[in-house]
């Protein structure tokens, strides 16, 4: 055999063995995920009635619903979304358009990149002393605090890159008409990115809406009804929580359907989410 | 016999008619970098004049310094005159938002705006102008008419700028352009992107407006500059080489830089 030929052979032969361990590593990756959906599926499936809906968390030994959690973490969610995206899609926005080239942008955008990846319960103990202690009891609004401040990084990546993604010769083209800056932005740059940060939105949604760590320093439980935004407020996260470590059969139950919930709800969220940029990429 | 008078510049006296821009000792900066050095030139009103030169000679440089578009980045500055009927655009006092409703921009690449064809064009006018509905749909469609879009577009004007062809995009945006009634038009290579046939329309447009407009191109492509422009300038490293009227400068240049790029030598 000549060198080449035995080249060609031993390159084949690496490139099989390369293809095959990217193949069996993808492939746990993906039974993992198979493996959770498929347990969610096969044990929340059962439980999920119209009762889950419509009443409220059972006292121990008791049939009931998850209807206050579910509402606790809409409610939450709503809030911390409404609060946090402003704010963030602002901060973006400066980062992208107005500080594009400013020494605070680098800071900016290193700091935000520490506060993306800080571990949630660390967000949950700082609202607890800003807001917990000083107020003297658990309640909703420093529940949703906290999310927002899990928002605000998420929302604040997303349209800043989003945002860079707008051509340059666009924002030129909108300054040559005459248009001011914040025109500009507003009415070319916004639109040309907006898919994306509607994405951006999205994600943080699905984020957050799975999040307990911060929400046990915080709005911690309550297992009645309570629309009181002053009081200790419960939400899907914080009652798989307790329902899924306790002894009663009727709360794994509900902690398997519950857990099926904000599977559900993320997973149509991320889809949503792709599709929206999708859509933008085929442009 | 040589004529006696000539200037160091050999620019040539083209201002038969009234200049609508005149430059002065221009120098610019990418930050300590100098990009046009000591530009003199005066562009008469109501026709077309031509940029040309290798890439990197500063025409493109030269062009956006007139609507000081530049200023969008740091680190590049701009000292010395350019006078718009007579005042300094480059003073500090100048409005950057009124200047560039009176001297317009059409790219290189076509830039519609992510929104309907209508939009596109109305956006501009709503800027600085409050009219009504049907006055805005006057206006839109004589600039379609005037950029020659309207018949391939006047059943689909809201669908999306971004869904024509390339010509069609770049001529949307000299109709965006002209619907805010500019007096300066500023073309950075503007064909340089389309096809042949696209290239056509888009020459055959430019030498309509110069009725109207004063009009400044920028172009790589030689035989487009002498088609469309009546003054050409020749620029390199920076330097204003000659400038003189485009068939001059085509049949009988006076520098050997100007005879070595037109023939092909370099460039």
């Amino acid at each position: 055999m000549s060198t080449a030929q035995s080249l060609h052979q031993s390159r084949k032969r690496k490139n099989a063995v390369m293809m095959a361990l990217c193949v069996i590593a993808a492939g746990i990756g993906l039974a993992w995920l198979a493996l959770i959906l498929g347990a969610l599926l096969y044990k929340g499936l059962s439980g999920v009635s119209l009762a889950v809906f419509t009443q409220m968390t059972p006292p121990p030994g008791d049939a009931g619903g998850l209807l206050n959690a579910i509402y606790g973490s809409i409610v939450m969610t709503i809030i911390g979304i409404v609060v946090g995206t402003p704010i963030g899609v602002l901060a973006g926005t400066y980062m992208a358009e107005y500080g594009r080239f400013s020494k605070l942008t680098t800071v900016v955008r290193f700091i935000n990149d520490i506060l993306l990846s800080a571990p949630s319960i660390i967000v949950g103990l700082f609202v607890y002393e800003l807001m917990v202690r000083p107020m003297g009891h658990f309640s909703a609004i420093a529940g949703a605090v906290a999310l927002s401040i899990l928002v605000i990084p998420v929302v604040v990546r997303t349209t800043e890159d989003m945002l860079n993604l707008v051509p340059n010769a666009l924002r030129e083209a909108g300054t040559a008409i005459g248009a001011p800056r914040w025109v500009v932005i507003r009415s070319v740059a916004y639109r040309a990115a907006l898919s994306g940060i509607v994405t951006g939105i999205l994600l943080a949604i699905a984020r957050i809406s799975g999040e307990t760590a911060p929400l046990l320093f915080t709005a911690l439980n309550n297992q009645f009804w309570s629309s009181n935004l002053n009081a200790p407020m419960a939400s899907l996260p914080v009652t798989i929580f307790q329902f899924a470590l306790s002894p009663y059969e009727e709360w794994q139950q509900l902690a398997w359907t519950g857990a099926l919930i904000i599977t559900l709800t993320v997973l149509g969220l991320s889809i949503i989410a792709r599709s929206l940029t999708g859509r933008r990429e085929d442009r | 016999m040589k004529p006696m008078l000539s200037t160091d510049l050999n620019v040539a006296d083209t201002t038969v008619e009234k200049a609508k821009i005149e430059i002065k000792n221009l120098n610019f900066y990418y930050g300590q970098s100098k990009a046009l050095k000591d530009i003199n030139l005066s562009l008469p009103e109501r026709s077309v004049t031509a940029f040309i030169g290798p890439s990197g000679c500063g025409k493109s440089t030269l062009l956006r310094v007139l609507n000081r578009i530049y200023e969008l980045y740091p680190k590049q500055s701009a000292e010395g005159q350019v006078l718009l009927d007579g005042k300094n655009i480059l003073d500090r006092s100048q409005d950057l938002n009124l200047l560039r409703t009176k001297i317009g921009m059409v790219f290189q690449k076509p830039t519609p705006f992510p929104m309907s064809i209508y939009e596109n064009i109305a956006f501009g006018v709503r800027l600085y102008e409050k009219i009504s509905k049907a006055e805005m749909d006057s206006r839109v469609e004589s600039a379609l008419k005037r950029a020659a879009l309207w018949n391939e577009v006047k059943d689909k004007l809201n669908a999306s700028g971004q869904s024509l062809s390339g010509g069609q995009q770049q001529r949307l945006c000299i109709a965006r352009t002209v619907a805010v009634k500019p007096e300066v038009i500023l073309l950075d290579e503007p064909a340089s992107a389309l096809d042949p046939l696209s290239t056509a329309k888009i020459e055959e447009l430019i030498d309509e407006l110069q009725a109207d407009y004063t009009i400044v191109i920028v172009t790589h492509n030689m035989q487009q500059a002498a088609r469309v422009s009546r003054q050409t300038a020749f620029m390199y490293l920076g330097e204003l080489v000659e400038f003189d009227r485009t068939e001059k400068i085509f049949t009988s240049p006076r520098e050997k830089r100007t005879q070595d790029y037109i023939t092909g030598r370099f460039g």
